[in-house]
């Protein structure tokens, strides 16, 4: 599908793994931006980061993922998009959209060395 | 189709079907009941080689593991929890593991169990590290086939055959007491949650993923499911038989692994013991690092962080992390001196509370004409998948009162 078509919104993007260029996991849909300056709403950028479950869950839920995983969001705009189908595949690297922050963080306490 | 890898990836699922549960299950189920409960794994084998297959063929047609296609198929909600159901019983399946495993090398070496559990703890992260994904899987997968020595026992026992082809078909034993009739239903739903323990469709699925599964896999998907579950279903009967030839007579409870080595003891003496004994270490500890990366999949997958151990730890930082935690988690758990054979009673419960959950995406994501395409579910997947998934909501909603009525199997 490509993303200059006509899609159904939540069944067929929320949720869905992200992939960059080069075929690495970078996140989920976990919610959609739209711009609402028309009649017709069109999609502006993909909500990417615990802080997007906001609205999908009950507060009390969100308090708890808020403390254990933050409250951040990365948007990521409709422009980036290669292509939808069973992942939502992105033109360029995670890096790019800034949305390998959290893995760079953690890649610091991983030692790198002893793996074949 | 490579013949080598084929038989390679059969061996593997021959090798690393039976873990610690099974190895419990079936040994108590063939004292306590004779050949009585044999049609349940065969029934429950079937089950799992449906289901598996779907999952493989999922993941390699859609290239999607079954948590991924999860979320979006149940959303954020319903989707968490059934990841935090998942991750706790995985983590107690692993906690179980872990305990056996030490009961196993406490066996063999005569070491402490607490120092044996944190001695299999530091094997089993070093193996994980150190290997790629096809070789962790083939290593534990093929070694496990030690456990090859309980078919040969039951042979070398001569058991009634004829009582043992009448337990292949689905009845109930008359005369039972109505609280003998309530732990046989136990037994029951326990065979089918140890059977189709919900970390087997995350492992396999994530693994087809790992290897880079495409349409051309689909045959080996199809036959590693069925002859390789079949086959490995095949050593958990033989436990079972052996078990209901050997312990029932003579009213031995079976309840901790050792004693099932003990089936092969008798036949074959004490090199088939040793021989028991490795292939249960090898299977059970093969189980540990499935339950363990199943969780570290689940998660990463959920989140949509880079996972997956054809990568280097150091490239999928958040899953290695996660997969290093969830092994010390586990390992707390058993230094807490928590009796291992009731972990193994928690998981089954916790798993089969979870099935339907894991299960139902799989069913519609396999049945999908927009993922599927071509590949998709036909008439005899559907049937036999709902119907298990029938089966398994039927099992989760009996689990606890079962559990409770015979406070774990025990009354």
């Amino acid at each position: 599908m490509k993303p200059t078509g006509r899609i159904e919104l939540i069944g067929g993007l929320l949720d869905l793994p992200l992939l960059d260029k080069e075929g690495v996991y970078c996140g989920v849909v976990d919610d959609i931006e739209l711009d609402g300056a028309s009649n017709a709403p069109t999609v502006k950028s993909l909500l990417v980061g615990p802080g997007a479950y906001r609205g999908r869950l009950p507060g009390w839920a969100m308090r708890i993922v808020g403390g254990l995983a933050g409250t951040r969001i990365t948007r990521v705009p409709w422009e980036a998009i290669a292509a939808i189908d069973s992942s939502v595949r992105l033109l360029d690297t995670a890096n790019a959209y800034g949305l390998h922050r959290s893995e760079n963080r953690a890649r610091s306490f991983v030692p790198k060395r002893g793996a074949m | 189709m490579n013949p080598l890898e084929l038989t390679l990836g059969i061996m593997t699922a021959v090798g690393g079907f039976v873990d610690i549960s099974e190895l419990v299950f079936a040994a108590q189920a063939g004292s306590s009941f004779g050949y009585a409960l044999i049609w349940v794994f065969a029934f429950a084998t079937i089950g799992i080689i449906v289901l598996g297959e779907m999952s493989g063929r999922v993941a390699a047609i859609a290239k999607q593991p079954v948590f991924n296609l999860m979320r979006h198929r149940l959303g954020l909600k319903l989707g968490l929890v059934t990841l935090l159901a998942s991750l706790i019983s995985n983590l107690i399946t692993c906690a179980a593991e872990i305990g056996g495993l030490a009961i196993i090398l406490h066996l063999l070496t005569g070491a402490t169990y607490m120092l044996m559990a944190a001695a299999s703890v530091v094997v089993l992260i070093a193996t994980i590290w150190v290997l790629r994904f096809k070789w962790i899987e083939r290593t534990y997968g093929l070694l496990g086939l030690f456990m090859v020595i309980f078919a040969i026992a039951l042979v070398k026992a001569h058991p009634p055959w004829a009582d043992v082809a009448a337990g292949l078909v689905p009845h109930i034993p008359s005369g039972l007491s109505s609280k003998e009739l309530i732990s046989f239903a136990y037994f029951t739903v326990a065979i089918i949650s140890a059977v189709m323990f919900p970390y087997e469709a995350y492992f396999y699925s994530s693994g087809a993923i790992e290897e880079g599964w495409g349409p051309k896999d689909l045959v080996i998907n199809r036959l590693t499911c069925i002859v390789g579950f079949a086959l490995g279903s095949l050593l958990a009967i033989s436990i079972l038989a052996n078990s209901a030839h050997l312990f029932g007579p003579a009213n031995i409870d079976p309840e901790l692994p050792g004693s099932a080595a003990m089936q092969v003891a008798l036949p074959l003496g004490g090199l088939g013991l040793i021989l028991a004994l490795l292939g249960m270490l090898f299977a059970v500890a093969g189980a540990a690092v499935e339950t363990c990366l199943a969780n570290a999949y689940s998660a990463a997958q959920f989140f949509g962080w880079a996972w997956g151990r054809q990568k280097k730890p150091w490239q999928a930082p958040r899953f290695t992390i996660a997969w290093v935690a969830i092994m010390l988690l586990a390992l707390g758990i058993i230094l807490t001196g928590i009796d291992p054979m009731k972990l193994v009673e928690y998981a089954v419960l916790f798993s089969v509370l979870v099935l339907p959950l894991t299960y139902l995406p799989l069913l519609l994501l396999s049945q999908d004409r927009h993922f599927m395409r071509t590949h998709r579910n036909g008439l005899l997947g559907n049937v036999l998948g709902w119907f298990y998934f029938v089966v398994i909501v039927i099992a989760a909603i009996a689990a606890v009162p079962l559990f409770i009525l015979t406070a774990g199997g025990q009354a």
